[in-house]
This record gives structure tokens, sequence and C-alpha cells, in this order.
């Protein structure tokens, strides 16, 4: 079995005209551009709508697509313009608050009931901080560390420069130190 | 990383996100394959959800009938439908009004293989290169503005037996659609549908194009890779 082919192959392929290509990447990159949406967008039925218009667009914009430069930042720019776009549409004024998951997902690993409960009273305690950021800095912090996005990534979906990406970034995590205790 | 920095990332695994869509599945159809193989069954997918929303009377979600749109070339749909719309016999092309070249909207493709064409017409943005006479057409060359697909420009409609295949083009944004078999009814902004032999369908920049006509796919690959 040969390796993965890595982003940069599989879009040369795609450019090519190669359909499985692009599937594979579509399929690489669909968790992350759709979390990136739902952020953005705030439901989920926008959300999956706008993830998947973007794979369009991104798929009929591949020409222009400069090879050597990394695929996903340039993909969720586009993701994150449709994602807006729909927000704008739907006439929704603020981005979602971001809720802790009822359950436990399966494969977490099993605490004991107390300490259950007190990881998950901190979770919703610095959750709560989260949402009570100003929405650029949610943004920032919800890119960097909910959905793992890179400083330039981030810089893509959210349309400002790195340099700004740090800065916010800074500044939100200030506000959350003051916010959460013993943070 | 800071001790913050450290449950903010930890705190991701339970942010409730919804289930993300499997985006990939709705463009997908079948396995890995020879790649034109694979742009073939990739269209009679997007064609039979398009009969669908047909019989449907359009009345398909959003994020469905978008599937179309990448099955479409340019400004061309394409769908296959159970029954093909009624169409009259044509004994004479109507292409809309004669006009100079040089009076077109946009600076028209020629094809050096072609030469000039026995005559030019317009009808709203679509222009008509005739090869022959409206009453007998050698060859038809189609040129459309706008190679961003709108449901309203052009629609190809395609019947069963109808062979439909993606093939690479050189100087073509994204692969052509060729169709050739059963005839399959075409109809243009402001004209009734009308029955069209072989077809090869392309965009070249912002143009999206269409030949009528051709023999074979290599005949009609050549000329579509002349037009500049």
């Amino acid at each position: 079995m040969g390796r993965p082919l890595d982003d940069g192959e599989l879009v040369t392929r795609a450019q090519q005209g190669d359909v499985a290509a692009y599937e594979e990447l579509v399929r690489m990159h669909q968790a992350t551009a759709f979390r990136t949406a739902y952020l953005l967008a705030g439901s989920t039925a926008d959300a999956e709508e706008a993830a998947h218009d973007a794979f369009l667009k991104a798929f009929h914009a591949l020409r222009r697509f400069r090879r050597g430069t990394p695929f996903r930042p340039w993909l969720l720019a586009i993701v994150a313009n449709e994602a807006r776009n729909r927000r704008r549409s739907a006439g929704r004024r603020h981005a979602l608050a971001l809720r802790a998951a009822a359950e436990i997902r399966p494969g977490d690993a099993a605490p004991s009931p107390e300490a259950a409960v007190l990881s998950r009273e901190r979770q919703d305690l610095v959750l709560a901080a989260v949402n009570r950021l100003s929405e650029e800095h949610r943004l920032v912090v919800a890119c960097r560390y909910f959905l793992d996005l890179s400083e330039a990534e981030t810089a893509s979906v959210l349309g400002i420069r790195t340099g700004t990406v740090k800065s916010r970034l800074s500044r939100a995590l200030e506000h959350l130190r003051e916010e959460v205790p013993g943070a | 990383m800071t001790e913050l920095e450290s449950e903010l990332r930890n705190l991701a695994s339970a942010i409730d996100f919804p289930e993300p869509p499997d985006i990939a599945s709705n463009i997908q159809v079948g396995g890995p394959g020879p790649r034109q193989a694979a742009w073939g069954r990739r269209i009679a997918l997007a064609v039979a959800i398009g009969g669908i929303a047909i019989g449907a009377g359009f009345a398909v979600p959003q994020a469905r009938s978008a599937i179309l749109r990448i099955f479409g070339v340019g400004a061309v749909k394409i769908e296959f439908v159970d029954r093909l719309p009624e169409t009259q016999p044509v004994t004479r092309l109507r292409l809309g009004a004669p006009i100079d070249p040089a009076d077109a909207p946009f600076l028209l493709l020629q094809s050096r293989l072609l030469g000039d064409p026995d005559g030019v017409f317009r009808r709203g943005d679509v222009i008509s290169l005739l090869y022959g006479t409206p009453e007998r057409v050698r060859l038809l060359v189609t040129e459309i503005a706008d190679s961003d697909f709108t449901p309203e420009v052009g629609k190809k409609l395609a019947s069963m037996g109808t062979h439909v295949e993606f093939v690479p083009i050189r100087g073509s944004v994204g692969p052509g659609v060729w169709i050739e078999g059963r005839p399959h009814a075409v109809r243009l902004p402001g004209g009734p549908a009308r029955l069209a032999t072989n077809t090869l369908i392309w965009t070249h920049g912002p143009i999206t194009l269409r030949l009528e006509g051709a023999e074979s796919l290599q005949e009609a690959v050549a000329i579509a890779e002349s037009l500049g």
C-alpha cells in the first residue's frame, strides 16, 4: 500500500481533473470546514450549506490556487466567506455561544464521579468566560484552541493578519485569566 | 503553552459541535476508477438528482440542489430526465438576429481550424457561430459570456441512452463535457427546446462554449482546442 497523498499532491491531481483526488481532499477537511462554518454561521443548517458550497466553489476555483501554498487556509477562507454570507442573510447579529456537550463522549476516559463533576464545573466556568468575550476575541480563541487551526489558518478564516491573530489572542487570554479563578 | 491554553485545548473535545455532515459522500459515486469513467459516473448522479428535482417540482433542499452546480459546465446545466420536453421538428435553426462579429457584446473566440463562420447570430448574451446555413447546419459554436453557473442561462436535458463523458480540454477551466448517442434536448434562453446531436461543452476563461455537430469526440476536442 502506498503512502497517503498529502494536500499538495491531491491538489495537483485535482487541478488536472482527478475527481477522486478532490473527494479525498473533501474527506480530509470536511470536519474542520463544517466546524469553522458552524462557528461563524451560528446554525447547523447554514454551516452544512456553507461548507458544502465552499467545497464546490473551491473546486471551481482550483485553477486559481497557487501550487506550493497550503491548501487548508485557502479552503477555510472560502468556507468562512460562505458562512458569513449565510449569517448575514439570516440576519443573525451574534455568533453562537459555545456549549459543552451534555454527556461524556464515547472514548473519553471515565473519571471518578467527583472528578467528573469538578471537571464539568470547571469546563462550564471556562466556557462561560469564553462566551463572555467580545466576538472577535471569542472567535480567535475558538479557532486556535477549539478548532486547532494554525495562526495562518485563523487569519484566513477571520480575514485578518497573523499579527492581529497574535495580539487578539493575547488580549483574549488576558481577559480569561481575569475571569477564571486559577487560570 | 500556559495552563490556561492547555485547559482551552482540552476543552475542545467537550464543545458541543454538531456532527459534521459527510460532504464527500454527497459528491462521490462508486470507488476509484479511471479519471474519465469517474467523471462519467458523477454526471449520471447529478443528472439523476436533477430528474428527481423536476419530478418533485424543484422541492429539493438547497444543499442537494447545490450538487448540480458542480456538474454544470460554465453557464450550462445538465440534467437527466425521465422524459424529454416536447420539441418541434426544426427545419431552420432560430439563432437570433444576425450580427457583425465586431458588434458582439464580448470578444468572440474563433477557431483556427474552422476559419470564419458563415453567419454570426445573437440572442441576448448568447452568440452563435454558424458553419453552413440555418437550414443545413454543418457545425454550430455557441458562446455564452459567463462561465458562472446560473440555472436560467442554459439547460441541457439528456435522456437515458445518451452517453455523457467528461473530457480534458487544453485551455479549458476544468474538464469539458461530451454528450453523444441518442439525441438530447437543448434549451437556450428565450428559445424553445430542440433536439441536438453530439455536443461538447467547455469553458474558456469567462466564456462557456458548446460545439454541436462534430462527428467524433476527437474532432470536437481538436476544434475546441483551436479556439482562442
